[in-house]
């Protein structure tokens, strides 16, 4: 290491770090040459910590850093103390070299998801009639381009969150508070006297709304559409995926071409349709998100049948910790407009308390129920629910495909029971 | 040759420094605070409650022997807040003290640094050297984006604008830390002017060492035995795992008891110093606090 070659280095290992998924900008690149020359690399420790100060830009990245590091300085990263929590969280937040191969499909697609790519490069018009067709189709029977025409329907969605009250000011003519520094700054105008009072009010903003979405063998004829649904969510909204782990895909959502996006979600989960562990998921959420305040005031949308594998205690438990944090809960299941529905799932039963609308969201026209639910501010007073028949399974008490199903009175939620569409 | 190359020659003097402030600090967290002293550049720190975030920020301050100004970010906060604020009352008290003695006072002359009320950025920015003020902005993942923006022009160019003032550029631009719990992402242009480090919890050995030079005079069998028991509440089933700063307040209310070895009972007795929630509590004496204390 006496006399490195600088600019083709940094800008090796840039470009290789850049391919690995971990955004190099040339100004990072730069300012990593830089500090080779403040403090000569003795040891390749030094070279890893001066590299990673300045290159990587986010903990997550760090898997992929320190692979593309021992790639090129033949060692293996030295040995970084890696308490069991982190190495967990950043082990769910790689990203899978498999996403650059260029393969459309998401994950063990069953049957054509790839073509379903492919088809929608090519723009499918859609007459009126077939938009009709479209909306009140379950989204498990949808095909490749029907998903597509059923997207440019989905970016017509416009999902609004109850709104909330933040502490920032802003001027208003008829405000609650007295604008100070307004006010005085005026009066200069007027000789000191403050003549006119400036007023300002607390700004209005809209909640955050963080949806979780069950991508589990059981969920696979709708998580395609799902992912759609949680692409159009917008900029106020935190996205994740669960089947057996929990995965951000906020940021490989950020992106304007829903191709693109979808892709990028799908090759972040690693576990594409494989079995459920909700509990286990929300506790993640919990955990790593949840209480470090993404879920406080927010509005949280949980797709999934609840059909779980590990044990429905943990879901209630975890479920009760989110309803703590949250605004409201919706769980969107797309079973329960089948007919003789019934919440006996293990995790669905679990949950059910804790929720504060539960709908079905199996094609377009639910999906509008789900908005209404997710705009739907928290009510003083639940709505009444009729008391269903002693013996029928409540859940076969209105059959009627696309309406939402209101609480028993047996599963009555701790609070607002406002189920939309009632 | 500057100030900051006399205190940050290379990585390992400025770690010798930072351990007579009583700040321990791992080859990582050395190297990116000597990149951020000697670039310079500002120096994102993120990683668990109580590794000792805003300590870095603290430990850097007085090995530099500069102030430290402090910023904690909130929601809401703003540049009236964080930057400066006209003094109105003193303008209008000026205005009338000029109306009956009529002197006459132009509007330059109220919008002139004396009536100006310097809030931690700016004081920051103006501190007068001979070295640089580090300025920590502390969490800011919980101000808002707007904040955020706000904080660019700081980031790069160690200037603020002011529109009655013009720009106001630092003599001496502050050594400036900004630390984030992650409830948010910050932005990437925030992130793109910063350094990057995540702080993890130390080794046990190096946590021994740390606790021990916080709580003066406590014996290493029991710094070692609380040391021990925290790293295992971390690997339980708690929400909210330990940090080191839990550590050093567990030592020093079991040294106020004159609690001499760390046994089930005295653990019983100072839980609640180390692990804030009820359901916390529950999680570790189901798993038998005898089993934290072996």
């Amino acid at each position: 290491m006496i006399a490195l070659d600088l600019p083709p280095l940094v800008a090796g290992f840039g470009r290789r770090l850049h391919d690995a998924g971990v955004p190099v900008t040339p100004e990072r690149a730069a300012r990593f040459a830089e500090a080779l020359t403040l403090d000569k690399p003795v040891a390749r420790t030094r070279l890893y910590w001066l590299a990673r100060a300045t290159l990587l830009s986010d903990i997550s990245q760090r898997p992929a850093f320190d692979r593309v590091f021992a790639e090129i300085f033949g060692t293996r990263a030295p040995e970084v103390e890696a308490p069991e929590r982190e190495s967990r969280e950043t082990a769910q937040d790689e990203r899978p070299s498999t996403s650059r191969e260029g393969d459309g499909g998401i994950g063990a697609p069953a049957t054509g998801r790839g073509e379903a790519l492919e088809a929608q490069e090519a723009p499918v018009p859609v007459l009126a009639s077939d938009e009709e067709v479209l909306r009140s189709k379950r989204f498990d029977a949808l095909d490749p381009a029907e998903l597509a025409a059923l997207y440019r329907l989905m970016t017509r969605l416009e999902i609004a969150t109850p709104k909330r009250r933040t502490r920032r000011a802003q001027k208003a003519r008829r405000g609650e508070h007295i604008d100070l520094r307004r006010t005085l700054r005026g009066s200069l105008r007027t000789g000191g006297d403050p003549i006119r009072l400036a007023r300002k009010r607390r700004r209005i903003q809209p909640r955050r709304i963080v949806m979780l979405c069950d991508i589990s063998g059981s969920m696979e004829p709708y998580s395609r559409a799902y992912l759609q649904f949680l692409a159009i969510a917008g900029t106020n909204a935190e996205a994740f995926v669960f089947a057996t782990r929990l995965t951000r895909i906020t940021r490989a959502l950020a992106t304007k071409s829903p191709e693109r996006a979808i892709r990028r979600a799908a090759a972040a989960a690693p576990d594409w349709s494989s079995g459920t562990r909700i509990g286990e998921a929300l506790r993640a959420f919990n955990d790593r998100h949840g209480r470090r305040g993404m879920a406080r005031g927010a509005v949280i949308v949980i797709l999934s049948d609840g059909w779980e594998r590990g044990e429905p205690e943990l879901v209630a438990r975890e479920m009760e910790r989110l309803s703590r944090l949250a605004y409201r809960i919706v769980w969107v299941n797309p079973r329960v407009s089948a007919a003789g529905f019934a919440p006996r799932v293990g995790g669905m039963a679990a949950a059910l308390p804790h929720c504060d609308a539960l709908v079905s969201g199996h094609s377009l026209e639910a999906l509008a129920e789900v908005i209404d639910a997710i705009g739907a501010e928290r009510g003083g007073e639940p709505p009444p629910i009729p008391e269903p028949e002693a013996e029928e399974p409540w859940g076969s008490a209105t059959p009627q495909p696309g309406s939402s199903v209101a609480m028993p009175s047996g599963y009555g939620p701790s609070r607002g029971r406002t189920t939309p569409g009632w | 040759m500057n100030d900051l190359e006399y205190y940050a020659p290379d990585v390992e003097t400025l770690a010798q420094l930072l351990a007579t402030a009583d700040y321990l600090v791992d080859e990582g967290l050395a190297t990116s605070l000597f990149l951020s002293l000697r670039l310079p550049q500002p120096l994102l720190l993120e990683g668990e409650a109580g590794v000792g975030k805003t300590e870095a920020a603290k430990a850097l301050a007085q090995v530099l022997d500069t102030p430290l100004v402090r910023l904690q970010c909130y929601d809401g906060i703003d540049a009236a807040e964080a930057l400066y604020e006209w003094n109105y009352p003193r303008q209008l008290l000026s205005i009338r003290l000029a109306d009956s003695s009529g002197d006459k006072l132009s509007e330059a002359d109220l919008f002139s640094s004396d009536y100006l009320i310097r809030r931690p950025l700016l004081r920051a920015l103006e501190h007068p050297g001979p070295r640089p003020a580090v300025l920590l902005i502390d969490e800011i993942d919980r101000a808002d984006d707007d904040f955020e923006a706000f904080l660019l022009e700081l980031l790069a160019e160690a200037a603020v604008t002011i529109p009655e003032l013009g720009t106001i550029r630092a003599t001496h631009p502050p050594v400036i830390v900004l630390t984030s719990n992650r409830t948010r992402d910050l932005h990437d242009a925030v992130k793109r002017r910063c350094l990057y480090h995540w702080i993890d919890y130390p080794k046990p050995q190096r946590e021994v060492e740390i606790v021990r030079r916080r709580v003066k005079g406590v014996s290493e069998t029991l710094a070692v035995s609380v040391v021990g028991a925290v790293a295992r509440i971390r690997d339980s089933d708690v929400q909210k795992p330990p940090g080191i700063a839990e550590a050093i307040d567990w030592l020093k209310a079991l040294e106020l008891l004159g609690i001499v070895e760390l046994d089930a009972e005295a653990l019983e007795r100072t839980l609640g110093s180390v692990l804030k929630y009820g359901d916390d509590q529950e999680v570790v004496r189901l798993l038998g606090l005898e089993s934290l204390v072996s």
